[in-house]
């Protein structure tokens, strides 16, 4: 099993949701996050001051997935996410030891 | 599932209690009695005493016994009598007292106190009951006050841990504002103040009905009403569906709750002694139509809102101005008065001077809740009914649609006082709004159509709105902000989140649809309240951010475009219009309507033969002047100083120009002494001395040094200045951007200021909100932007013009 750790632009959630469900993906875990990488800051000016607006908004996608299923979800991810500008966000990729549905002990595969 | 008798619930708990009497009179026969042949008493206390006994709910016994060693002489056969009931799947609760020991204050035991008030003989000793009997109510009587103080603060305490709100996804049926316990609650301390007890029994009969089913459904004694149970429950009752069958139990938890509330307060109030001692300063505030007495207001003729239907906004002006919430009473007169009411706003009554009253005071929130919950707010807008407790069933949405409602305007109200930096920004931005009435307005309204709605409920809101706005007299500027607010108030939250906001299309797309910075704030401080208001957390400091990034964003593009975006030569128009319209700022076009393009197209032919054209005129509570002409050196100084030597205050101001170096000025401005409106003359006389100075006739320092110089404000209410340059702002001219603090004379000096330092003002935007003034000037020198040297010389003489 693979967990899927993606940081999007916030715009993008609604193409990436629905390309996942569109190969069968459901559940995720989505959290408000803010950071940048080399994307960096930008300067705003408002009332003739400058602010600095170094963490950009951005939104963490978590999804745990079987190890045969990882390339699609990743595929699918990568082409809903982009826009081909600085910012898109990135994706990586975990291992995963063992998944357990806590209602039915259900383990592994079927616990996703 | 083994249906219980839910049509009937009394008769069901009654049952059940017959059956759990008849269980513990046997068992005391087989266990208890050979043992104790007098001395002991069994009574049956709580809700079961009271013969409301659920069907899995706990059974609480009073052992009342003559001296606290007989319990202990024989223990065996009290454990066999109990084991009997346990092992008959009863859930027992049981304790063992003497008479004495219940006619004391348990302080720490409050439920014993108060589960006697429910208690009913069972078996045993009477003459041993007949003691207790009588020393009951004696110790009711004398102990009233604690009992009261620990019964209303153990009540406070449940509901503070629920928030002090009936609105919970998946309530606790018996425990959460509004629940069972409530309904106890009322009925007690009727009991102990010995008055009678509120009339709450619909709400009663719905919750025992839901509950014996929860009880049912999950088999124990359950009194979560989950999403599951929600949509189970409402197909078993029968309802059309479960958002339809929570509205019912909303409305249910709504009236058991403020019941709850309203004793609780009586009994705070009848309790503390402290308060009755204390002299209410607030007294003073007292007036012809109301009196304030222990912090809450009264009226002073009680009947009087039959004949006179208005003291009923009266009232509610008078809890937005002080924040003092009406009597009880006082409520309920105001209640029985809706149907006099209803008939009296169901005509077209000019009810909106009253109703801008009420949501431009500090506390409008307040009195709008009030208006809501007596219903005068749905008397004078029917439209309103269709969201009452109307629920939206997912798990985003904690409250019904009116409470939301409700509640986006007490986040507008809280932001006052913010410090948080991420918050103040809002509040500063609300202090600037111009009318925040129409803000309050707008939300009211905002919504109105999700009673309704298939697709869009906006489109459906402002259709709701726009008659109810009409039959209330708004005039029709003000209707058009609000209306523009109801069918937009989606947008800002839809381009947050769907939208790229790096990409410089998206600023200009939303510049484009709100076409004002005036505008611009409005929406944004809806958008901000109409998400705070979804449920207590929606509102991260990240969508503040990110809301906020979008308000700037666009705010910048506004700006931007008011010296850049100049409406170009349309080859579809009349030659004069053509002429006239190319090169004006597009903000132009957007804040004028066909009718005043027209009027000024006037004004332009006059200005040709005559070289000055003017318009004076009274619009709404200020006055207008209008001004085209050719643009010169000090022009729009001058006549800024001229109109502050007469006495006027400049609230708002506009300088256009378009390619041909033809001006069109547009100053509104206050006249706070009525000269104007008192001597017509004087309105000629301000029209022709206009007329001078823009010709070149008069010097306007000249009547100005007949002016005395006007007292500086308090230092408490200070605006810090700020002047701050941004050459990048435009491609030919450079933003000066100043907040000050407001004073007569203020736009004449910082005006001449910029005139004196041979700077040309391409684009004036000036607007005062209370006590602040936000000017926004576009200048250039010799057709170019200022620079280096002059800048600098500029900057210091607008600082020395914001301290006057």
């Amino acid at each position: 099993m693979k967990k899927i750790e993606a940081i999007i632009q916030p715009f993008k959630l609604d193409e990436v949701k629905e390309a996942l469900a569109g190969i069968g993906v459901d559940g995720m875990t989505i959290s408000e996050v803010r950071g940048h990488g080399r994307q960096k800051g930008h300067k705003e000016v408002y009332r003739g001051r400058e602010y600095t607006v170094d963490l950009l908004p951005k939104l963490k996608i978590e999804v745990v997935i079987g190890d045969a299923r990882c390339e699609e979800l990743l595929k699918t991810l990568t082409a809903a996410a982009r826009t081909g500008k600085i910012g898109d966000g990135k994706i990586f990729v975990y291992d995963v030891a063992e998944a357990i549905r806590i209602r039915n002990d259900d383990r592994g595969d079927a616990a996703l | 599932m083994e249906t219980p008798l839910c049509n009937d619930p009394i008769r069901a708990l009654a049952q059940r209690t017959a059956l759990v009497d008849g269980m513990v009179e046997r068992s005391a026969v087989e266990d208890l009695w050979p043992s104790f042949p007098a001395g002991l008493t069994l009574l049956a206390v709580g809700g079961y005493g009271r013969r409301h006994l659920f069907p899995y709910s706990d059974v609480d016994l009073l052992l009342l016994v003559e001296s606290s060693r007989m319990a202990q002489d024989a223990p065996a056969s009290i454990s066999a009598f109990l084991q009997t009931l346990w092992d008959s799947g009863l859930r027992l609760s049981h304790s063992v007292r003497t008479p004495e020991e219940c006619a004391e204050i348990h302080d720490q035991n409050i439920e014993l106190n108060v589960s006697l008030l429910d208690q009913r003989f069972l078996a045993g000793d009477r003459a041993l009951y007949a003691r207790f009997a009588e020393r009951l109510p004696r110790f009711l009587h004398a102990q009233r006050d604690p009992l009261m103080r620990n019964l209303t603060r153990l009540s406070r305490e449940r509901h503070q841990k629920y928030h002090d709100t009936y609105y919970h996804l998946e309530p606790n049926i018996k425990d959460t504002p509004g629940g069972l316990r409530d309904y106890q609650l009322v009925r007690w301390l009727a009991q102990i103040r010995n008055v009678e007890a509120p009339r709450v029994e619909p709400a009663f009969l719905f919750l025992a009905r839901l509950r014996c089913y929860l009880h049912a459904l999950a088999g124990r004694d359950n009194n979560a009403l989950t999403f599951d149970a929600q949509e189970q429950a409402a197909e078993y009752f029968a309802a059309p569906g479960a958002a339809q069958w929570m509205r019912d139990y909303f409305r249910h938890a709504r009236d058991l709750y403020r019941a709850a509330v309203r004793e609780l307060e009586s009994s705070e109030a009848q309790n503390s002694s402290l308060f009755a001692q204390f002299k209410d300063w607030r007294t003073r505030l007292s007036n012809a139509d109301f009196s304030v007495a222990r912090e809450r207001v009264h009226l002073r003729v009680p009947h009087a809102l039959e004949a006179d239907p208005e003291l009923a906004l009266r009232l509610f002006q008078f809890v937005a101005r002080h924040g003092i919430r009406p009597s009880a009473q006082t409520e309920e007169r105001v209640a029985a008065a809706v149907p006099r009411l209803e008939e009296w706003f169901s005509g077209p009554q000019p009810a909106w001077p009253a109703l801008k009253e009420i949501l431009s005071l500090p506390y409008a929130a307040e009195a709008v809740r009030g208006m809501h919950d007596t219903g005068v707010l749905r008397a004078i807008f029917p439209e309103m009914a269709q969201i009452e407790c109307l629920v939206i069933r997912d798990f985003y949405h904690r409250y019904t649609v009116d409470e939301h409602t409700l509640v986006t305007l007490q986040v507008l109200a809280g932001l006052r006082g913010a410090v948080e930096p991420a918050v103040k920004r809002y509040t500063d931005l609300l202090s600037e709004m111009e009318d925040p009435a129409l803000l309050l307005c707008a939300l009211l309204f905002h919504d109105v159509g999700k009673g309704n709605a298939n697709g869009g409920h906006a489109e459906a809101s402002l259709h709701a709105a726009e008659p109810a706005l009409e039959r209330i007299g708004m005039p029709r500027p003000e209707r058009d902000l609000v209306s523009f607010l109801i069918r937009r108030h989606l947008e800002m939250s839809a381009v947050m989140t769907s939208r790229d906001l790096q990409d410089p299309a998206t600023a200009r797309d939303m510049a484009g649809r709100v076409e004002t910075v005036e505008r611009l704030k409005a929406l944004t401080l809806m958008t901000y309240a109409d998400i705070s208001a979804v449920n207590p957390t929606a509102m991260t400091p990240w969508r503040a951010e990110v809301l906020w990034q979008l308000y700037l964003l666009t705010y910048n593009e506004l700006t931007r475009e008011l010296e850049t975006d100049r409406i170009p030569s349309a080859v579809s128009e009349a030659p004069e219009k053509r002429a006239f319209l190319a090169g004006l700022p597009t903000r132009y076009a957007r804040t004028h309507t066909g009718e005043e393009i027209e009027a000024h197209l006037l004004m332009d032919g006059i200005f040709r033969d005559r070289g000055v054209a003017l318009a004076l005129e009274k619009a709404e509570a200020a006055w207008r002047l209008t001004l085209v002409t050719a643009d010169r050196p000090f022009l729009f100084a001058s006549v800024a100083g001229t109109l502050s030597s007469f006495g006027m205050n400049i609230l708002k101001a506009e300088a256009f120009s378009n390619s041909q170096g033809t001006v069109l000025d547009t100053f509104t401005f206050a006249d706070p002494t009525r000269t104007l409106e008192l001597n017509p003359t004087e309105m000629d006389r301000l029209r022709v001395t206009v007329e001078r100075v823009v010709l070149g006739r008069l010097d306007v320092g000249q009547l100005l040094r007949n002016r005395p110089k006007p007292a500086l404000p308090s230092r408490g209410s200070q605006v810090a200045p700020t002047v701050s340059f941004n050459p990048q702002a435009s491609d030919s001219a450079t933003l000066i951007e100043i907040v000050a603090q407001d004073r007569p004379g203020l736009l004449y000096d910082l005006a001449a200021a910029i005139s004196a330092e041979g700077c040309n003002i391409e684009v004036v935007l000036i607007d005062t909100e209370a006590h602040k003034a936000i000017d926004v000037f576009y200048v250039t020198a010799a057709g170019r932007k200022p620079e280096g040297d002059r800048l600098e010389k500029l900057g210091d003489a607008l600082r020395r013009a914001c301290g006057g």
